[in-house]
This record gives structure tokens, C-alpha cells and sequence, in this order.
């Protein structure tokens, strides 16, 4: 996880579902394919959320890493 | 799971309700401030109470053994929509006589009519709920990320958060402990209810489970995954509890709640609205709550104290008879035409979601 470049950072930090992964379609409109999107977030939902949402739309979900106080998500936009 | 506990409470006691049980920790506290003169219910032997109390607990201690506790400060816009959230789920649940689970999942296992039109109303209040949310992604601003930097101190010395699972274990056996003591003192029904209650605590908070996501994600994304298990946990309970009342173990007009009628239907809209901008049902504010949502705070807070006001506005008005009437299936329809309605009803929800789920047809996220 480490050594992923995001190409743009979604600040998620202190919403709760749904509103992560209603921010993250939106911003994932504006990327091109191949780009990676970091998301920072607290709603521990996400973790299930988020993989299945871009299972569910054909996007590449990366992992998360553990942050101070949040999490970092990425994903991959197809 | 849902569903055999269900069975399983109503087995014990009483079916499972969320609504009764906050409500009188609302009442306590305007009766504190000389609001109410009458003394409501004592919380630790009021069944409702005991319930709710034993799904916090619980969920928390799951949150904390799953090291998934911390509080967590939501920016100005979400702390609002929890305060409206609140108030809209309860005046809706005051309405129907209950959330999305005394409204709607309990009297529908217990084959009463108001069910229906509660689930029709939620499903409706959940659209308009979600057309709201996504009107606000639409064209607010996102909140400032300026928050963090205040919930988040320096690291501290010690990392408390190894320490959550033993202290989530201590609250398991705290909460047997409670039970043991209720059972000694003669007050073994309500302990039960506390241990069972934190059984749906520890369940739900596990899975996630959500009746907000049932309702509302068929619209957001499509995703049918909880909207079915909902589906399938109200079929193995109706079967289940249709056994007990037809035996004659349960009264059989049990939980046929008088609101066949513009109540449920209406009050089904309002909560249906407001549980998608609050971002959590009747349970699933209550297991948020535990996890340190401080949004679902303030939003059961609102939830608690509207719902209280409302319910004695509605009484002491005369409204609450014009709610509707209660409607027990199995006279119209006899035990198998009831289970069968309920089960059928069910089936077609669940081919619609799976349904929608491939097509996307009703989705209007984004």
C-alpha cells in the first residue's frame, strides 16, 4: 500500500454512509481511467462499502491502509 | 439471524420494538424538568427500555472487541441532518407507533395489516430522502476538512485502542452479571430482554445491519444485498412467530398495532425521510450510537425527545384514534392465506431488488 501514487485525495473524514461513497462516485466522474483515487475516512462501513461498490461498477479497489485516526482507502478508476 | 431472534424474543416476552424504549428516557428527562407531571416507567424494569439498552450495549461491546470504537465528530452539515433526521423519525414513528422495526418488521412477522402500508410508506420517504442527499452532493459544497485537526489529538502514550477488546469482553460479562441479578430479584424477564437485546446488539452491529441500506440503496446503487436478507429474515420470522400465536403460546392479536390507516402510511413517509438523511433506522442508530457516531447522537437525541412530545400531542388531542385500526391478517384470510400474503409480498420485493439489482432500472444515483 505504500507505494501507491494517488493522482487525487477525497476527504471523507467524519461522514458516515452514505455519504463516502456518494463523494467518491462524484469525484471519481472527473478522473480518467487508469487514475487512482485516495479516499481518508473514520466510517469503518467503508470497508465493506467501498469494495463492493467498485466490484459492483467495475472499478479496481487497491486496499486500505491504517492512518492515524482514519483510514486510507484507494481505488482505481476503469 | 434477525429473524430467528426475533422468534426467539417473542418467544420470551414480547416482540422487538426500539421506539417505546428511547421514548421513555425522553419522557425522564421532560418529567426532570417538570415538563410531564406524570412519573413515567422505571427504565430498568420497562421492558422497551431494557431492550434498547441491552442492543447499545451489546453493539458496543462488539464495537470494541472489533477495535471499531471511537467517537466520531461529523462536520456542521451532518450534525444538522442528524438533528432534522431525528425530529423526522420521530415524528413518523410517533405517527405509526413505532420505527422500521415496531412499525414495520414486528407487526408484519406478527401478520398485522399496518405492515404493509409502513413499508410502502418507507419505501417512498426513502426515495424522497435519498433525492434530498443527493441534491446536497449535487450543489453543496463539500464541509471543510478543517475538523480533522480537532478530532484528532497527538498520539497518545499509551494506544487505548489495544485495550478495547478486553474492556468489550468486560462488558459481555457485565451484561450477564446485570442479567443474573435481574433473575434473582425476580426480574428475570426483563434481564432476559437485556441479554437478548444485546444479542441483536452484537448481531447487528457485526453485519452491519441496516434497514436504511434495505430501503434506500435499490435507488442509490442498485445493491440489493441487505434489502434481500431483510426480505429473507421477515419470511423465516413469520413462519416462526405465526407458529407461536397459532398455538396459542402468543395472544394472537399480539403487536397488531392499531394504524391500518393513514398513520402507518404517513408516518412510514416521514421516517422513511428521515432515517436516510439521519443515516441510521430505529436500530441502526442505536448500534451507531454505540460505535461513537456522534451524529447519530444528535440524532437520537432529536429521535427521543420529538417522538415523546409528539406521542403526548397526539393523545391528549384525540388524533391518535383517527390513526387507523388494527387489522389482524388471519381473519380475513385464515393462518395460511396471512403467511402466505406476507411471504408472497415478500418474494416479489425480493425479485424486484435482484431485478433492479441487474437492470438498475428504479436506480437514480448520480
Amino acid at each position: 500500500m505504500d507505494d501507491i501514487k494517488p493522482d487525487e485525495v477525497l476527504d471523507c473524514r467524519g461522514l458516515s454512509c452514505p455519504m463516502p461513497i456518494l463523494k467518491i462516485k462524484k469525484a471519481m466522474v472527473n478522473m480518467s481511467a487508469g487514475q487512482i483515487l485516495e479516499v481518508l475516512g473514520t466510517d469503518p462501513g467503508t470497508r465493506n462499502d467501498l469494495p463492493a461498490w467498485a466490484k459492483r461498477t467495475g472499478n479496481e479497489y487497491l486496499g486500505e491502509k491504517e492512518g492515524s485516526g482514519f483510514i486510507h482507502f484507494f481505488v482505481r478508476k476503469a | 439471524m434477525i429473524g430467528l431472534l426475533a422468534i426467539l424474543i417473542e418467544a420470551w416476552s414480547r416482540p422487538w420494538g426500539i421506539v417505546a424504549g428511547i421514548r421513555n428516557w425522553a419522557d425522564w428527562l421532560f418529567y426532570g424538568v417538570g415538563l410531564y407531571a406524570q412519573k413515567p416507567d422505571n427504565p430498568f424494569l420497562f421492558s422497551p427500555s431494557m431492550m434498547d439498552l441491552g442492543l447499545i450495549l451489546g453493539s458496543f461491546a462488539s464495537a470494541l472487541l472489533a477495535k471499531e470504537f471511537a467517537f466520531r465528530r461529523p462536520p456542521k452539515l451532518e450534525a444538522y441532518k442528524g438533528l432534522f433526521g431525528g425530529l423526522f423519525m420521530g415524528v413518523g414513528s410517533s405517527l405509526a407507533l413505532g420505527c422500521n422495526v415496531g412499525a414495520f418488521y414486528s407487526p408484519l412477522v406478527n401478520l398485522s395489516a399496518s405492515g404493509f402500508l409502513m413499508m410502502i410508506g418507507l419505501i417512498f420517504g426513502a426515495y424522497l430522502g435519498l433525492r434530498y442527499i443527493l441534491w446536497e452532493v449535487e450543489n453543496l459544497p463539500s464541509p471543510s476538512p478543517a475538523f480533522a485537526a480537532t478530532s484528532q489529538k497527538q498520539a497518545p502514550s499509551f494506544d487505548w485502542k489495544t485495550a478495547h477488546p478486553y474492556l468489550g469482553a468486560l462488558v459481555l460479562v457485565g451484561l450477564v452479571f446485570a442479567a443474573h441479578f435481574y433473575g434473582k430479584s425476580s426480574y428475570a424477564e426483563v434481564g432476559g430482554l437485556l441479554l437478548f437485546g444485546a444479542a441483536f446488539g452484537v448481531v447487528i452491529q457485526r453485519c452491519r445491519f441496516c434497514f436504511v441500506r434495505a430501503f434506500r440503496d435499490p435507488f442509490m446503487t442498485g445493491e440489493a444485498e441487505i434489502g434481500k436478507a431483510v426480505v429473507i429474515s421477515l419470511i423465516v420470522a413469520v413462519i416462526g412467530i405465526a407458529v407461536l400465536k397459532a398455538n396459542g403460546f402468543r395472544r394472537e392479536t399480539m403487536y397488531v398495532i392499531p394504524t391500518f390507516g393513514w398513520g402507518s402510511l404517513v408516518g412510514g413517509v416521514i421516517f422513511g425521510i428521515g432515517m436516510v438523511v439521519a443515516g441510521g433506522c430505529g436500530s441502526g442508530t442505536l448500534w451507531r450510537v454505540a460505535e461513537g457516531n456522534l451524529k447519530l447522537w444528535i440524532a437520537l437525541f432529536a429521535f427521543a425527545t420529538s417522538n415523546s412530545l409528539m406521542t403526548g400531542w397526539l393523545e391528549s388531542s384525540g388524533i391518535r384514534q383517527t390513526l387507523g385500526t388494527a387489522v389482524f391478517l388471519p381473519y380475513y384470510f385464515g393462518w395460511e392465506g396471512a403467511i402466505l400474503l406476507v411471504v408472497g409480498v415478500s418474494l416479489i420485493w425480493y425479485l424486484v431488488l435482484a431485478w433492479n439489482e441487474q437492470t438498475n432500472k428504479f436506480t437514480v444515483g448520480l
